[in-house]
Formats: structure tokens, C-alpha cells, sequence
């Protein structure tokens, strides 16, 4: 049983797809119990709470590359092959899954389609949406289904990968994935500026959409943040204010001149400092970017979607609740560490219910992206029905029509 | 295998009626549509409905019984619900490029052509998107955009005339889909009419939306979940600077290579287009571009980005085609000559307009470097069949378009292109491919949907089209085939192939 459960949980460990197969279509004509996928436990804080009753499916045995042609930059892959295991394999290759994964020596394949994890290079490379080419999954009656392929190009049928993206195990247990890689850049640098103001910071962000420059990932934190990232990166930077770091790759005369052309361009914006970080270096602090929203061991950590023109609003108003903030600047996304004061679930809602006031609800999206186990169940995911919410119910009824997936979970996704 | 369940496989085919001019029921219809929309928004003469029985794919013809143009989104709602109240089926058009299919109305009834929304809603540079109407041309949308540094990335080679609702349909591609993607990775949002009438938003304009994926289920949904009626689209920064190059290889195999290693350098880009010694014959003959009549093949290399970086790109371009064996290069060096290297690729369909009174394109894919071998295999069938069959196509996707020449007025020759497409299309899934890349299944390669899926892939698909469009009434019968077991009557199911008009 998983330390994070305090519910009955058993465990099946499928050895193959067809093996999962015949299970599910056997729980479901019969016991009808409970069941929820779990891939390397990153995210079950929020998945899947700990008072929930049923077997966890474990994918750790389905971990195997079915086919990698090397040459075509493509991989099949089983859903539970860990992210760090994936890089090994292709990164020996000069190739790799351009998507930023936390703790991707426990993360898995299935488990970031699932979740829809991503981090700051989705600027540049999109989320995991745009990676899987192929996907094979078995649904809450046993069914296993594929729809894609194994090529680049591919419109036969209709895209059922896209369903899964984000599904939380509600829909399907994700069993084996074929994904488009890229080739590694030469290199990667990072550049760090520290601004007195959220206004200044917008007008420089305003300022990107025409720059001369093309950075892969531009990462926002707060100064509360913004001292936990340097520290985790084991560099000195200024952290006192606010700060937007810049990333840029690609080959090393090319990033150098853009790391000096953006120093030059954001003069305008007069940054309290300026600072180019490379190398090594730059790898740890951008590991520290993409490892820090997972991170920290607060109580509750939340992510709003905006767009990015109301990004720094959200911000301001979050920071002075005292909350730490790292966003992936030029898509709207920010993570927010709720601080230790919040140590009661009564203090979290009303947190909650103050940041919801700075989300416009047409174009805004506030969702809970990790807390505490025992307050799971208690917290809706989502503080609002996004749109295609009564699709999304009956999609789920469709392909779990006895609500055996995760079904719970499903069920109080949204605040009602 | 598990089988799927009993409530998809019995979910029985609906009963429409079928409208016919002059009926009560026919009469009753369009003097309602006509209140709806107006007499200048409704044909249904039938002289006028002629242009409407088919779009890009001419083997199959079936005309509406009535179109119409509606101007809003609530026309569209309102057009539906006529069309469920009467118990007729109904489907979408754009501007009708399809190349398999798309928009063919099986039982006739109501075509709703949706050219008359062309509006762009919004543009929003700040936030990198742009709102348009369905029946907005995709070039009109880039043209838009213009001088702001931004455009919208998929350009399907019709891009001039075909609309971002029927890209959104089948998940267009392009030529510069091997760096930028196709249409699915462009759209963020969208709201569109369901098959009952309703009108629901998926996505929308901020990077993702909680919850499933579901307006990227709805792309390449090719007209069956209903019809979009708006779409929020991402906008993306326009390259600071491009080169173009064009490559002759004595051989396909050496021009493949040389796609793999520039891959394998880390060079994405934007476009890979080659063409084969047939096409490039042919334009040789017609435009005379100076091309070598005995050269295997000829690649269009463009590679683009910040202006800093080209060079060293380039540079590393000419050393691997140098030591694949490449016969000559040349890089434009103007804009007039850059345009002059794109002449050539898109007047290839122009080029084989004068070889050949009719053509058919077929759309495969292989893996990328199982090229060589589908190209072959082209050619033998070429061959085997008599028939000429020439290869322009988007070489960094593997997305093979072999075209083959033939008369249209010559049934035996029509029967020998269709063999021919389908031997070349089961060949692209032996080496582990796909039967479409980017043209869509639609009523024309719906015959090889068993041959690719399962029964479960197939019934799960089901059960999701059946979550949008139940009884089927918008756009039926496409994409997936019909249970052995229904018995509707349908038009006889088409066999994979494509003729052009000459």
C-alpha cells in the first residue's frame, strides 16, 4: 500500500496491456471495484485522495520501448517507462522529448499525458499534447483502443490522444504511447533580471512580443520564489524584487548574441540588475525552474491559467497574499506556493475565494496543482466548470459507463 | 481482443427522411430556411446545386437538396434545428478543397456553406491569438497580419482559397508542418454548433483549459461532431530570415539520406519538399527551370530563423548533401530567386495539367526514411499497371502525394488507377505508415479504417462521434465505416482514389 493512502488500496501490477485488458473487463463485470492508474505517484496528492477505497493500477511493469527507429525520431514506448529512463535512451541518440518534467526519476510517460505536465519550454515546444503521435489505452469496460500511429503526419481517424491529455486516469489507463521527438540543442543559456515593480515587468513582458530575440522559455518568480530557485540552482542571484529569466537555445554564437541582445533591448525597461548564466549553471537553474513547482512542501499549491496580459495583475494581488509565485510568463500559467500560514483548510478557501476575484472568468482558470493528501477530497480540482464541463461528464459515462475509473475524483473535480 | 460493448454496436442507424422539391414537407423547409436566412442566402434550384455535388474529390457526386449561406452563428443553430425538426441530414462546407470527400451531402438534404462568415473577431497580439469565423480563407488571416511579425503557421497548399473551419475539419497541414505543425497544434479554442442545434465552446483563448482535451479531440473531426462556427487560433512569430535551396540528387535513396542526416544535426526545417525524376520531368517540359531530365530527384530545402544562425546552417545543409552525393545546389539569393525555387514546386500540379487530361493524388505516409522504399514501390507499380505516376511531396514528413496520370473518359484506366491507389496505400501501412497525412479519410479511404484499426479502435471512435452526432444526422457516413450489420441504404461506398479536375 502507498504511504500516501490512508483508504484500502489494493495494488495489480499488470505485465502487459492485454493482461490490464482482461482485468478491467473482469472488475467490471464483476466485483466493479474501484480502480486508479498510477504512474510514478508525483501527482496522487491531487489524482486520486487518500481516503478513496480500491485497487491501484500499477504501470511500473509496463515499462518497456517497443520500438525505437532512431533515424525516423520517433519512440513506442510503454505508458509506465519513467521520464529520466525515456531521456537515457534518446538523449544517447542526440534527441529528446522537449517537454519539462519534475521529478522525472519517478514521473512516467502515461502519468504526464494524464496530468498535462509541462513546464517553462512550453513557450517554444508546446505541452505533451503535441508529442504523442499514437496511444493505445484501456477504458473502464476493458476495451483497448488505439487511435494515431507511428508517423509524423497522420489524420486517419479520430485523435482519441487528445481526450486523454489531462483525463487524470478518469477516462483511461493510458498503456503505450508512441511520441515525436526532437533533436538536443547545441546549447542553452539563461538570462536573470530583477525589476522593482509588476508594472515594469509587464511592459517588458509586452515589450518580448516584437523582440529581436526568440527565447524558448521566459520564467517569471516572485522574490519569494525567486530565493528558492536560486538557492535550489546553488548560484548567487538577486533576488529582492521580481524577477524574469529568459532561456534561450540552439547553437552557442547564436544564444550568446541573443543573451547580449536582450541586455540591450530590456535597457529601456531599466532592470535593477541583469545577469547572463551559462553552462552548467544555466542547466541547474533551469532544472530549478522546472523542479519548483512541484517542489516545496507547503500546504497547497495552485495554478491559475490567464492570459498573459492579465498575468501580472493576478500576480501582484497573489504576492501581497504572501504567496510564492514561478510562472511560465508568455502562456499565463503561474504556480503558486500558498504559504504556512495557510494551516487550515478554512484558510486555504479563503485564500482561494480572494484569488478567484482576481480571475477573469471568461478567459481565466484557477485549479488546485497540489496539496495536502488529507485535504483532497475536501478541495474541489477545479474552482469552475471549464468549458465543454457537461461534454467533458458525458465523455466520462461513455468510456466508464460504470464510473469505475478514479470515478470520485471525476465527480468533485469542479466546485459545485 | 475485447469486444466492444453491446450499446455501441447496436446504436442503430437513424431514418432521415429524404427531402424531394416540390413536397410539402421539401416547400415547408425552405420557406422556413428562407425566413432564417433570406432569399439571397438559399439555393435550391436544381441548376444551382450542380457546383455543390462533390469538392476536390470528383468520383463521388451527390448534390443537396437546399444550401444555404447563414451569416451567424445563431443562423447556423437555427438552420440545425430546422434540419432535426424536419428529420434531414445537413452538413458543413467551406470553400470545398477536400481532396477525399469531405462535404459530399450522402442523402442530399441541407449544405450549409458557411463562406459567408469570414470575419476576423479579434486579434490579439499581446495574448498570441487571433478569433476568426469558420469561413474565413486561411491566407486572408496571414495577409491580415501582416506587418505585425506574426502569422498563422498551417498553409495547406490550397491556403489561397480554403477556410480555417475546413482546416480545423481535417487537421490541415502544409508545407511547413515539419517545424511548425499541423492545424491541431494551432487551434486553442472554439466554439461550434452541435448536431442538435446547441451551441457549446471548447477551449479557448488562454494556453490550456482544465479538464480534457476536448476542442483537440474535435479537430479532424472532418465535419461529424457538428459544425465549428468560431475559432480561437495561435498566432506565431514570423522567422526573421529564410534561405532557400534546391538540390539535385542522382538518386532518391542519396536524397533521403541526406533529409536523415540533416535531421539528425539538429536542423529542423521549415520546409523539405521533393520531387522525383517523373515531376520533375514534367516541369522541366512546361516551365523549363533548367532542371537535369536524368536527375533522381530535387529537393527544396528552406531553412528560417534569426538571421544570425542561417548561415552556419546553411553551410552544415551543403556539407551533408556533399557527402550524400548531391549533383548541384544552388541557394537563392534574392527574393525573386527564392520565389522563382517555390515556382517550381507549385506549379507541379500546373506541369501535369499538360502531360495528362485527369489526375488522382493519393496522401500516404511512411516513416521518413522507409522513403526510398514506398518510392520504389511507386515505381513498380507504376510499372506493373502501365501507368505513369509522378512524386511531388513533403519529404521531411514521409507524407508521400504520388499522382498518377490518367483519362477519366477511359473507364479501364479509371479502374487501373484505383488499383493502383490502393496497392500504393496497403504498401504505406506494411512499412508501418498511414493511408492520410493530411487529406482525411472522408467518404474516399473509409475503407481502409478496418484495415488500420480494430473493431475496438473503431467502436470506441464510434462512441465518441456518437457523443457529438448520435443518429448521425450531420454529415453521415464518413470516416468510419458502416457495421456490416446496418442496413441503411447509403450511396455504394467509394474505393480509394481521388481524380482532379484537368
Amino acid at each position: 500500500m502507498s504511504p500516501l493512502h490512508s483508504g484500502s488500496l489494493e495494488e495489480f501490477i499488470p505485465a502487459s496491456q492485454t493482461e490490464l485488458s482482461r482485468y478491467i473487463t473482469e472488475n467490471a463485470a464483476t466485483s466493479q471495484k474501484q480502480l486508479f492508474p498510477v504512474g510514478g505517484r508525483t501527482s496522487l496528492s491531487v489524482c486520486c485522495p487518500s481516503s478513496q477505497s480500491g485497487i491501484q493500477i500499477c504501470t511500473s511493469q509496463l515499462s518497456r520501448v517497443i520500438d525505437y527507429p532512431i533515424r525516423d525520431m520517433t519512440i513506442t514506448v510503454e505508458a509506465g517507462l519513467r521520464l529520466d529512463q525515456l531521456n537515457e535512451i534518446i538523449s544517447a541518440e542526440g534527441q529528446r522529448l522537449p517537454i519539462d518534467v519534475p521529478q522525472s526519476n519517478r514521473a512516467t510517460v502515461g502519468g504526464v499525458i494524464a496530468t498535462n505536465t509541462c513546464g517553462p519550454k512550453r513557450f517554444s515546444y508546446g505541452t505533451i499534447r503535441d508529442y504523442v503521435i499514437g496511444i493505445s489505452a484501456i477504458d473502464g469496460t476493458g476495451n483497448l483502443f488505439k487511435s494515431g500511429g507511428r508517423v509524423v503526419k497522420n489524420v486517419a481517424g479520430y485523435d482519441l490522444a487528445k481526450m486523454l491529455v489531462g483525463s487524470l486516469g478518469t477516462l483511461a489507463v493510458i498503456s503505450q504511447v508512441t511520441l515525436n521527438l526532437r533533436p538536443i540543442p547545441e546549447t542553452m543559456s539563461m538570462v536573470w533580471f530583477a525589476f522593482d515593480s509588476c508594472q515594469t515587468v509587464e511592459r517588458a513582458l509586452a515589450a518580448l512580443i516584437t523582440s529581436g530575440t526568440r527565447p524558448t522559455a521566459i520564467e517569471y518568480c516572485n522574490s519569494k520564489a525567486a530565493r528558492q530557485i536560486a538557492a535550489e540552482s546553488r548560484f548567487e542571484l538577486p533576488s529582492e524584487h521580481h524577477v524574469i529569466c529568459l532561456c534561450y537555445e540552439g547553437p552557442e554564437n547564436v544564444v550568446k548574441w541573443q543573451a547580449n541582445k536582450i541586455i540591450d533591448e530590456w535597457n529601456a525597461f531599466s532592470p535593477l540588475s541583469s545577469q547572463i548564466v551559462e553552462s552548467d549553471h544555466a542547466t541547474r537553474l533551469y532544472n530549478a525552474f522546472t523542479e519548483y513547482q512541484t517542489s516545496s512542501d507547503d500546504p497547497v499549491t495552485l495554478k491559475a491559467v490567464v492570459l498573459p496580459s492579465q498575468m501580472m495583475k493576478f500576480v501582484e494581488a497573489a504576492t501581497e497574499l504572501n504567496i510564492a509565485i514561478q510562472a511560465h510568463a508568455a502562456d499565463g500559467i503561474v504556480f503558486g506556493h500558498l504559504p504556512d500560514s495557510a494551516s487550515s483548510l478554512e484558510d486555504v478557501r479563503q485564500l482561494l475565494s480572494q484569488l478567484k476575484k482576481e480571475i477573469d472568468p471568461k478567459t481565466g482558470h484557477l485549479t488546485i496543482y497540489q496539496c495536502e493528501s488529507e485535504w483532497a477530497a475536501l478541495l474541489p480540482l477545479f474552482c469552475a466548470p471549464p468549458p465543454g464541463w457537461d461534454l467533458m461528464k458525458q465523455l466520462k459515462n461513455s468510456l466508464d459507463p460504470g464510473l469505475l475509473l478514479n470515478a470520485q475524483r471525476f465527480t468533485d473535480l469542479v466546485e459545485t | 481482443m475485447v469486444e466492444p460493448t453491446n450499446q455501441t454496436m447496436t446504436h442503430a442507424a437513424p431514418l432521415l427522411e429524404e427531402l424531394e422539391a416540390g413536397t410539402p414537407p421539401f416547400s415547408a423547409l425552405v420557406q422556413k430556411l428562407t425566413q432564417l436566412v433570406g432569399k439571397d442566402g438559399i439555393l435550391f434550384d436544381a441548376d444551382e446545386l450542380l457546383v455543390y455535388e462533390c469538392d476536390g474529390y470528383i468520383v463521388d457526386k451527390t448534390a443537396p437538396d437546399i444550401v444555404v449561406f447563414p451569416a451567424s452563428t445563431e443562423q447556423v443553430s437555427a438552420t440545425v434545428k430546422l434540419c432535426n425538426q424536419f428529420n434531414v441530414p445537413f452538413l458543413a462546407r467551406g470553400a470545398g478543397t477536400s481532396l477525399s470527400g469531405g462535404c459530399l451531402p450522402i442523402g442530399g438534404g441541407v449544405m450549409i456553406v458557411l463562406t459567408k462568415m469570414k470575419k476576423i473577431l479579434e486579434i490579439n497580439l499581446r495574448d498570441r491569438y487571433a478569433v476568426v469565423e469558420p469561413g474565413m480563407v486561411n491566407l486572408h488571416l496571414t495577409n491580415a497580419l501582416k506587418g505585425t511579425g506574426y502569422h498563422y503557421a498551417p498553409d495547406p497548399s490550397s491556403q489561397g482559397s480554403c477556410t480555417i473551419g475546413g482546416n480545423i475539419a481535417t487537421n490541415s497541414g502544409g508545407p511547413h508542418t515539419l517545424k511548425y505543425g499541423v492545424t491541431t497544434n494551432h487551434v486553442l479554442g472554439l466554439e461550434a454548433v452541435m448536431p442538435d442545434g446547441t451551441i457549446i465552446e471548447l477551449g479557448g483563448p488562454t494556453a490550456e483549459v482544465p479538464g480534457y482535451d476536448m476542442h483537440g479531440l474535435y479537430v479532424g473531426n472532418e465535419g461529424t461532431f457538428g459544425i465549428c462556427t468560431k475559432a480561437t487560433v495561435r498566432l506565431t512569430r514570423d522567422p526573421e530570415s529564410l534561405r532557400t535551396m534546391l538540390a539535385v540528387f542522382q538518386t532518391i535513396a542519396d536524397a533521403t539520406k541526406s533529409i536523415s542526416a540533416m535531421i539528425a544535426a539538429g536542423i529542423i526545417p521549415a520546409a523539405l519538399e521533393m520531387m522525383d525524376q517523373g515531376i520533375i520531368q514534367a516541369v522541366e517540359e512546361a516551365f523549363h527551370f533548367g532542371f537535369p531530365l536524368d536527375a533522381g530527384a530535387v529537393l527544396l530545402i528552406e531553412v528560417d530563423g534569426l538571421e544570425i544562425a542561417l548561415d552556419e546552417e546553411v553551410r552544415q545543409i551543403l556539407e551533408i548533401c556533399h557527402a550524400c552525393n548531391v549533383r548541384d545546389i544552388q541557394s537563392a539569393n534574392t527574393p525573386e530567386e527564392r520565389l522563382l525555387i517555390w515556382k517550381s514546386r507549385k506549379q507541379a500540379f500546373g506541369a501535369i495539367g499538360r502531360l495528362s487530361p485527369s489526375y488522382c493524388t493519393q496522401d500516404g505516409v511512411v516513416p521518413r526514411t522507409r522513403l526510398p522504399e514506398i518510392l520504389e514501390f511507386i515505381e513498380e507499380t507504376s510499372q506493373r499497371f502501365g501507368l505513369r505516376i509522378v512524386n511531388v511531396f513533403h519529404a521531411g514528413d514521409g507524407n508521400v502525394h504520388p499522382i498518377l496520370l490518367f483519362d477519366e473518359r477511359d473507364q479501364k484506366q479509371i479502374q487501373t488507377v484505383l488499383e493502383a491507389s490502393e496497392a500504393i496505400l496497403e504498401k504505406c501501412l506494411e512499412l508501418g505508415g498511414s493511408v492520410t497525412g493530411e487529406h482525411g479519410i472522408g467518404v474516399e479511404k473509409i475503407n481502409f479504417m478496418s484495415r488500420i484499426f480494430n473493431k475496438t479502435d473503431l467502436a470506441t471512435m464510434e462512441t465518441v462521434r456518437n457523443l457529438f452526432n448520435p443518429r448521425q444526422i450531420c454529415s453521415r457516413d464518413k470516416v468510419l465505416p458502416q457495421h456490416q450489420t446496418d442496413e441503411k441504404s447509403s450511396i455504394a461506398q467509394s474505393h480509394p482514389t481521388r481524380r482532379a479536375p484537368h
